[in-house]
């Protein structure tokens, strides 16, 4: 049993060996980036993917900010798509489920966002149809891919491919989540120390003037 | 209507290098970071008025593009073949020819507005196209394509001209941690003075011979700088900032002058590592990379040289690095498209 349990770590410790790091560290840049134009982020994903962009909302929206709530009244814009249950079957019913992203996506999609696209094979096809939609709009994709990143690899500015076996979804998903994370973190960090030099600044500004 | 907004540049290490005449001949190379300071182009259709206007420091109205004293604003209208119903108005946070690379800085949120304005979208580095080719083949101005990239793709990178005209944009992907120390290091002062660009750059142009080994330095210096940028030696990039400067003070006779001679040295006598003046030279910012320990004395000790040197406009300008290159920000022109 503790033989199995290890070859499973293993499995993500060689596909964490090989995180695209430069990659990884492109797409913090452009969720800075949107962060300064007040741009918002769209995430969507299948099954397990789609969980992810749901706590990817979560994290962004709230978990960076948590220390300091008060004093960041601007915070992303992170935003799951579809939003509603009822949006998803309406696509997949009426249109197709090749549009449960793409369709929604249309109707919020301004120049000034972002999209975030999780698929473990990179081909899913309601993904990419998405991802299409976003490139015809120029805007800028972070894709987040497994195996051998598949069409989301390909059309992504942001190329975050985590390397496996074909259908390795596990090992993948899992790592996702550590990318998520990472990302998570670095935001967390990033705007405690905004918060804390400001709070400096402020308490220069109180001094007398020379 | 459709709002278009595009940083402005600090510019460390290259100018110059992004001169035709240099890379033709050998790769030319920069490292500059887009800033939180912006220009914007607001444009709007109105249908029915058959008019151009172009609104800047003067208002023009005008029946035909052709008629426009805006060299860039007509050249671009004539070569897009937009001729009425178009109102254009240009803002920005800052005066012009400060040496933050406003002018090109214009000339991509221009294009960009008015693409958008023929439903087109341009990305990042077609933006820095379309503004270099407005403004270097269709105006003939004697400038580089530093500028629109660096406001067109934003963020902080190394930008390399090739000869077959095609640049390479290479992000310095500096974490949060080495972005706000830099930031921290760096003070900039407007000297008050402000110059156009062309003429030291029809100097530079033709002197391009003569430099060309210096260039050359200058160029390749620019992955030295980059190198120390990302292992945190503020000193050493000080230092590098202020032999670039001595080199591109020999590149043009009036490069600099004597009052931005005695606001650098005042700066440096007070503990600046070095720095440098931004854009062509003859007047614009001086920034400084300094110690945060003495950024006070540095402010005072250019203070001083600035009120003696009667610059009354002379002050600091807080900047913080943006990662956000030239966005439509808002476009509300759809709501108009069943009129066309």
């Amino acid at each position: 049993m503790e033989e199995y349990i290890k070859q499973f770590a293993e499995r993500s410790k060689q596909a964490l060996d090989r995180l695209p790091t430069k990659e990884i560290a492109k797409a913090l840049n452009m969720l800075q980036g949107v962060f300064e134009r007040d741009g918002r982020i769209y995430v969507f994903g299948n099954g397990g993917s789609l969980a992810l962009a749901t706590h990817w909302v979560s994290d962004f929206n709230k978990t960076v900010f948590s220390h300091h709530l008060d004093e960041h009244s601007r915070r992303f814009q992170a935003i799951r798509i579809p939003t509603t249950e009822e949006e998803l079957t309406a696509w997949a019913n009426d249109v197709g489920f090749e549009m449960v992203f793409a369709g929604p996506l249309q109707n919020y999609l301004q120049d000034c966002d972002i999209v975030i696209a999780i698929s473990s094979s990179g081909n899913s096809l309601n993904v990419v149809r998405a991802v299409e939609l976003a490139k015809s709009k120029k805007v800028p994709i972070i894709g987040i891919s497994g195996f051998d990143g598949g069409k989301l690899n390909e059309l992504a500015d942001a190329k975050i491919l985590v390397p496996t076996e074909k259908g390795d979804y596990f090992t993948v998903e899992g790592v996702h989540g550590v990318i998520l994370h990472l990302m998570t973190e670095y935001f967390v960090n990033y705007f405690d120390q905004v918060a804390e030099e400001q709070k400096e600044a402020r308490a220069g500004s109180n001094l007398p003037l020379a | 209507m459709i709002v278009v907004r595009a940083p402005l540049r600090i510019s460390f290490v290259g100018g110059g290098t992004d001169l035709p005449d240099f890379y033709r001949r050998t790769p030319g190379r920069v490292i500059s970071t887009a800033i939180d300071k912006f220009v914007y182009v607001v444009v709007n259709r109105t249908p029915l008025i058959d008019k151009v206007s172009a609104r800047y420091s003067i208002s023009e109205t005008v029946d035909h593009p052709n008629e426009l004293q805006h060299t860039r604003i007509k050249a671009a209208l004539l070569d897009l073949g937009i001729d009425k119903r178009i109102e254009i108005g240009s803002f920005a946070t800052l005066p012009a020819k400060t040496g933050l690379g406003s002018s090109s800085t214009f000339s991509v949120a221009l294009m960009k507005a008015l693409h958008a304005f023929q439903g087109k979208k341009l990305g990042p580095s077609e933006a820095a196209e379309a503004a270099s080719r407005l403004e270097i083949d269709l105006v003939g101005e004697p400038i580089g394509k530093q500028d629109q990239y660096a406001s067109a793709i934003g963020g902080l990178n190394v930008i390399q001209f090739n000869s077959d005209e095609s640049v390479d944009v290479d992000p310095v992907l500096l974490d949060f941690k080495r972005r706000l120390e830099l930031e921290n290091h760096i003070l900039l002062f407007f000297t008050g003075l402000t110059r156009a660009a062309a003429s030291i750059l029809t100097e530079q142009k033709s002197n391009i011979d003569k430099k060309f080994d210096t260039l050359k330095e200058m160029a390749e210096s620019v992955h030295e700088f980059k190198d120390r940028l990302l292992a945190g030696d503020f000193k050493g990039l000080g230092e590098m900032l202020h032999q670039g400067w001595l080199k591109k003070k020999s590149l043009a006779s009036n490069v600099s002058n004597s009052a931005i001679d005695r606001l650098y040295a005042s700066g440096k006598d007070a503990g600046a590592y070095g720095g440098k003046v931004l854009g062509a030279g003859g007047g614009g910012c001086v920034m400084f990379v300094a110690p945060p320990a003495v950024h006070s004395a540095v402010r005072a000790g250019v203070l001083a040289a600035a009120k003696e040197a009667g610059l009354n406009q002379f002050q600091e300008i807080p900047v913080k690095f943006v990662q956000s290159g030239a966005e439509v920000l808002f476009n509300g022109d759809h709501h108009h498209t069943f009129l066309s």
